[in-house]
């Protein structure tokens, strides 16, 4: 690969403006003068970075990106017709973004949640502990967001991918939780089927009793102790973003269970 | 776009950091429909050309509405931006270069561009999406009522048709809300149960199989207004959401609740807080 570092290059780019691009275009591509790419490098560059730029909200490394960026830079350069009347811009950006495309796509971008994501979610997660222990309470996304260096958009990405992600991960072992070979699996009680026992004449009170138990002592912790998610993930011994999802969970499955039993009394 | 009504409407001020809302309303359509990141990842980029283009050239200095709708399509997503202000012709060669317009071309499997009769800009892209479907609508209900641009910019108004959408939108998008309201992660995770707990309860009480809800944000503070509700069933969601040991779940996350009445129908207000 050839070498893209603009700063060390001794070319001025005010030359470029006074040249015609045309004649750049064809001693590179007819005559391989390497002089001559490494001035459309240096004129197009701000465009690779500007679209790479596009990208950073993504979990990738910038770094990545506009190395990406700047591989489709030289195909576009490579394959540019200046004779066919159409400005470099309208051509190269398909080109570029096309690369940038499959590079995503290499990163797991083709299922739901990236790797980049995943690692993200992780991140965000051992901030908020880290952060709660430090204050004594949850941090706001800002917070989370200037301890991170990632913009606050992408720690709220990071919170939702979080739930998610926690869900993919219940069979991971869960270190400092009371029992020190639990998993989250385990930790959080009965297994899913016993949803299935509900009975015909099942009350609201009767749906409370087919959630588990443990999840039951979090809906009670939060809505009849009135604790705060942080407190509730303290005492169980699991993260406030599994705190979040399994509430989530419980009140969906209550709904649920209460739905049904109301539709065949 | 114009042929079916969109499945998800967006209305809100023309500024930088609302444009994290838009993106978030397209991960939470993204979420409900099983799309996958690569393609939700080029209808995030494709759509924040658009309105960026709208939050830096739209309006100049001064503020302006950006309007954003959405509507399922077979195997395919619709998008349109629209706002009110200079055409986009007269922006086209501003200082990115057109690039804006290359990228949303390169993304897109269709795009439109012109400006409708009322004056300002409208952007229509088409976008590859092999998980979308249409969703039924009752047209009757949509169109009974004119849907409304957000009335005052200080607001932010999603209009989501049917409500089973507003399952992953809204709790996407009042948690991005929540943030802005500094918001700490223990109470933003409280504003998703609250907005799936509304999301559940509307389902019956809702004048229709759409949900309107308007935001305000303040410091620590979030006011959800939800319609259109049918006369008499406001108070309603908020018992319905009681379980037995538990109590009502909304009463339990929100400072207030309170119920008007207006233009025939009914408008639940809930406040929620971050007192810390």
């Amino acid at each position: 690969m050839v070498a893209i570092d603009t700063a060390t290059s001794t070319l001025s780019l005010n030359s470029v403006a006074g040249e015609d691009l045309r004649q750049l275009f064809e001693r590179w591509q007819q005559d391989r003068d390497e002089a001559a790419r490494e001035v459309l490098v240096l004129r197009f560059m701000p465009l690779a970075r500007n679209l790479a730029r596009r990208y950073d909200r993504s979990s990738e490394p910038f770094d990545d990106l506009l190395q990406v960026a700047s591989v489709g830079l030289l195909k576009a350069l490579n394959r540019f017709d200046p004779n066919r009347g159409c400005s470099f811009a309208s051509f190269a950006v398909p080109t570029i973004l096309g690369e940038m495309r499959r590079y995503f796509r290499d990163c797991g971008w083709s299922v739901h949640m990236p790797r980049g994501d995943q690692e993200r979610a992780l991140k965000v997660r051992e901030a908020q502990e880290t952060l709660t222990a430090e204050h004594g309470r949850a941090p706001t996304v800002n917070q989370l967001s200037v301890y991170l260096e990632i913009d606050q958009e992408q720690v709220i990405d990071a919170l939702q991918a979080g739930q998610a992600y926690e869900a993919l991960s219940l069979d991971a072992p869960r270190p400092g939780a009371e029992d020190e070979t639990m998993s989250y699996g385990e930790s959080i009680g009965e297994n899913d089927d016993r949803y299935e026992l509900v009975e015909l004449d099942a009350t609201v009170v009767a749906a409370l009793k087919h959630i588990p138990a443990r999840e039951r002592e979090m809906l009670r912790m939060r809505f009849v102790e009135e604790l705060t998610q942080t407190e509730i993930a303290q005492r169980v011994g699991i993260s406030q973003m599994q705190v979040s999802r399994l509430l989530r969970r419980s009140l969906a499955q209550l709904r649920a269970l209460t739905r049904d039993a109301t539709s065949r009394a | 776009m114009a042929s079916s009504p969109p499945n998800v409407r967006l209305s809100l001020a023309a500024t930088a950091e609302n444009v994290v809302l838009v993106r978030e309303m397209l991960s939470g359509v993204a979420d409900g429909i099983g799309l996958t990141a690569a393609h939700l990842n080029d209808i995030q980029t494709a759509v924040t050309e658009a309105c960026n283009n709208v939050v830096l050239h739209a309006y100049e200095d001064r503020p302006g509405p950006l309007d954003v709708a959405l509507c399922l399509l077979e195997h395919a997503i619709a998008v349109e931006v629209r706002d009110r202000g200079v055409g986009i012709e007269s922006r086209e060669n501003a200082e990115d270069d057109g690039i804006g317009l290359h990228v949303i071309r390169t993304l897109a499997r269709t795009v439109e561009v012109d400006r409708p009769y009322g004056g300002g800009s409208r952007v229509l892209m088409e976008f590859e999406a092999p998980e979308a479907t249409p969703l039924e609508l009752d047209r009757e209900d949509l169109e009974a009522r004119t849907l409304k641009l957000a009335e005052s910019l200080s607001l932010t108004t999603v209009s989501i048709a049917p409500i089973a959408l507003a399952g992953t939108v809204l709790p996407r998008l009042v948690s991005a809300l929540a943030a802005r309201a500094h918001f700490s992660t223990d109470r933003i995770s409280d504003v998703q149960l609250l907005a799936d707990t509304l999301v559940a309860h509307a389902r019956t009480a809702m004048h229709g199989d759409r949900l309107d809800v308007d935001v305000e944000v303040e410091p620590r503070a979030l006011e959800l207004h939800v319609a259109p509700i049918v006369p008499g069933r406001g108070r309603g969601i908020v018992s319905e959401s009681e379980f037995d040991g538990l109590g009502r779940i909304i009463e339990k996350l929100t400072s207030s609740r309170r119920v008007r009445t207006a233009d025939g129908y009914e408008r639940l207000t809930l406040q929620m807080t971050d007192r810390r």
